[in-house]
């Protein structure tokens, strides 16, 4: 638990083969480090290891590896289930000083990039040659591309472009023996047996370090109209997708809901104004690229006429885009901070979402009588945040031991329908005990078999997702 | 009370703007357009204002086919009717505010709302122009006190404010060492600043009133204008691009920048 855990030898090979400033050990640093955006676990990291470069990182875990240290990959550590997180003393491994972006190639439409890369300064590197890499979410500011693709990020856009795997045609991963492996170039298409990259992407640097990536890359969409509705409940909130998905005159690129509790909390933390004069239960975003604007205008009238929404306003320009998007991407952050939520990110088969939420409601009633819970998600890909608020007059711990014991009951809840405890949020600690509901035995047992075969000394960020 | 407003069509300021290598002008294609901010600010505060005192707002905009998109979205935040001045020609600041003036001559509104100037060219003449030429007061800048708004947007009261007997205006405007309160006799021109407002979103509904709302079009001509600039633009250049800065060792090092090399401390 303390610095002294790393042996002398290694830091003396350190200080022998490496640059000065490579590794930290300064508290400061230290508490920075050793924790993602969960704020359940007090950061406890021996070192802060800097690389620059691949080689650096590969001679790195082979020091490693030869002296049983355990290293926690790292990346912007803007993660919510604690996959970055250094409780134990480990050594974290940070890709930040690797943030090299290469020529895009305009032909392929790809670019390599180091694992450090800000998800932000990829879109605006590609962005002056009318490209995009589509993953996209409201941490883009932070989260580097290593960690979206070591945690197979999702996000806002998932509707249209899929989540960070279909993003990504080349990786450079480090082993735990400090092995370094290419795997497929910037192939589009390579059928020579097993797809090693795909191993290695969501599995949370519990098998390997993701050092560089050769990302796929496709047009910048053209103009997005985007528009806020207001709707009476959550079934009205699936109904109103159904009836968007059928339409041919425009391609969403993002369906979202959030509730008036959302936005409440959104209200008091900042000061954005409500959209509408009157509140209304809940409320979904839609950015969709129009094919056919004369038609699109006839869908919206038609909404107000068969009762579909109750309200609605379309953006004018990228001011009051932006506006309306801060109120769906604002929520997080404003939940936290005021108030302590308990965060669940489940996602259900999106035919199953109705009857799973009027299920869910009953669950809420019993367990969480009077508790505000505020709901969000991207309903579009069947992912809904459930975040249960701490209730003022309730002391912490027992709230969480509350949540704690109310989860399993949500949990089976989801296996029963057919979902998953974690959509995009991954597994890291604070999934890991619950992974039993979306994955089978088998399918553990599997899980384990190739954790011991690549990590066979368990130094890749021990303790998450699922125990060698 | 009938209210003009104007409604320029000007470039998203999240746009990118790029200078065309000639220098005569800025590249058109990719970028998206909107209603001049201040006028839409403009916009709202005559919509506040026809919502207290009853009356109508008319939104009027100079331009080719195009403005009609921006004649639209102030319809569909509540303007009652529109004027389109059907003009695609070159156009100075003195030959709009000589179409305005006929505009307003022609529907003899009690009060003109503009914005104090268009984000694209900056010139911040025309409200000054339009009284000139009718003769009327004008009261520039109309600002509100800490008018950061939201809590419903202040109940959507007007910040311009119509005296007891109806027959003028008090704008409070931002001056350098503090705000102003100056008072207009009716018919007047006001111009908008910034903190004026935040106007409201264009509803659903509203897009779709505004669809059969009537748009009026006039020209150059049929206001027996000429347009014919007098000012003509010789060049346009992108300004000269920012230095890469530097990073200093420590605060020592800072301080001796700041004083041999910037000269500031």
């Amino acid at each position: 638990m303390s610095t002294a855990a790393l042996p002398a030898d290694f830091l003396q090979a350190i200080t022998e083969g490496f640059p000065v400033d490579f590794l930290t050990r300064e508290p400061g640093e230290l508490q920075e480090y050793g924790r993602d955006w969960t704020r359940v676990y007090t950061p406890a990291p021996a070192a802060v290891a800097l690389p620059r470069t691949t080689d650096e990182v590969s001679r790195l875990l082979a020091l490693c590896h030869q002296h049983h240290i355990a290293v926690v990959p790292s990346g912007g550590r803007t993660g919510l289930a604690g996959g970055a997180v250094a409780a134990r003393g480990e050594l974290v491994l940070s890709l930040q000083r690797m943030t090299r972006m290469g020529p895009v190639d305009l032909l392929g439409n790809t670019v390599r990039v180091q694992a450090g890369a800000v998800t932000e300064a990829v879109h605006h590197h590609c962005a002056e040659h009318g490209l995009t890499w589509p993953v996209d979410f409201a941490s883009k500011g932070s989260s580097t591309v290593g960690g979206n693709i070591a945690t197979n990020a999702g996000g806002v856009k998932v509707i249209r472009y899929g989540l960070t795997r279909q993003w990504v045609l080349g990786l450079q991963v480090v082993t735990a023996q400090g092995e370094v492996l290419e795997l497929n170039g910037a192939l589009e298409k390579n059928n020579t047996g097993t797809d090693l990259r795909q191993l290695f992407i969501g599995s949370e640097g519990t098998l390997g370090v993701i050092t560089e990536a050769t990302l796929k890359l496709t047009q910048l969409p053209g103009k997005q109209d985007v528009f806020l509705f207001a709707v009476p409940d959550v079934a009205a909130v699936l109904r109103l997708f159904r009836d968007a998905r059928r339409q041919n005159a425009f391609s969403i690129s993002a369906y979202e809901f959030f509730t008036d509790r959302c936005m409440a909390r959104l209200g008091r933390h900042r000061k954005l104004r409500p959209p509408f004069e009157t509140p209304s239960e809940c409320y979904v975003l839609l950015e969709a690229e129009a094919k056919d604007a004369a038609a699109v205008e006839g869908w919206l009238g038609s909404l107000f006429e068969r009762e579909l929404v109750t309200d609605g306003v379309q953006a004018q320009g990228a001011a009051q885009a932006a506006e309306l998007w801060a109120l769906r991407e604002g929520i997080s952050e404003s939940l936290s901070a005021t108030g302590l939520p308990h965060k669940n990110d489940i996602s259900l088969p999106v035919a199953g979402l109705e009857a799973f939420c009027a299920e869910l409601e009953a669950i809420f009633s019993a367990r969480y009588p009077g508790w505000e819970i505020c709901l969000f998600g991207h309903i579009g890909d069947g992912n809904l945040h459930v975040n249960v608020m701490k209730p003022d007059a309730m002391d912490k711990a027992e709230f969480l031991a509350h949540t704690k014991q109310a989860d399993p009951t949500m949990f089976a809840l989801v296996q029963k329908h057919g979902g998953s405890i974690s959509a995009e949020h991954g597994v890291g600690l604070l999934k890991k005990d619950y992974l039993g509901y979306s994955r089978a035995p088998a399918e553990l047992a599997l899980l384990r078999t190739l954790k011991r075969a690549l990590d066979p000394r368990g130094i890749l960020n021990p303790g998450k997702v699922v125990d060698a | 009370m009938k209210i003009l407003v104007t409604a320029k069509r000007v470039e998203d300021p999240e746009s990118k703007i790029k200078v065309k290598p000639d220098g005569s002008g800025i590249v058109q294609e990719g970028l998206k357009y909107k209603i001049n901010p201040f006028d839409e600010i403009g916009v709202e505060e005559g919509l506040r204002l026809v919502a207290k005192h009853q009356g109508e707002v008319v939104v009027v905009s100079i331009g080719g086919k195009e403005v009609q998109e921006q004649l639209r979205h102030a319809l569909a935040m509540g303007a009652h009717r529109a004027v389109w001045v059907n003009h695609t020609g070159p156009v100075d600041q003195l030959g709009i505010a000589a179409l305005l003036q006929k505009v307003v001559e022609k529907e003899q509104p009690d009060l003109v709302i503009l914005g104090k100037q268009s984000i694209d060219d900056d010139q911040n003449q025309v409200g000054q122009y339009l009284a000139e030429f009718l003769g009327w007061g004008q009261a520039t800048f109309a600002s509100k006190v800490e008018s950061m708004e939201s809590e419903q947007e202040k109940n959507k009261v007007p910040a311009i404010v119509l005296t007891a007997d109806k027959k003028s205006v008090q704008v409070i405007r931002e001056v350098d060492n503090g705000l102003a309160t100056v008072e207009c006799q009716l018919p007047a021109v006001v111009t908008t600043d910034l903190r004026l407002n935040q106007p409201r979103y264009a509803s659903l509904p509203g897009i779709m009133k505004a669809k059969s709302k009537p748009i009026e079009e006039l020209t150059p001509a049929k206001l027996s204008v000429d347009v014919t600039p007098a000012i003509q633009v010789l060049k346009m250049s992108s300004p000269p691009a920012r230095k890469a800065g530097i990073k200093v060792a420590d605060v020592p090092a800072l301080v001796e920048k700041l004083h041999n090399e910037a000269k500031v401390v």
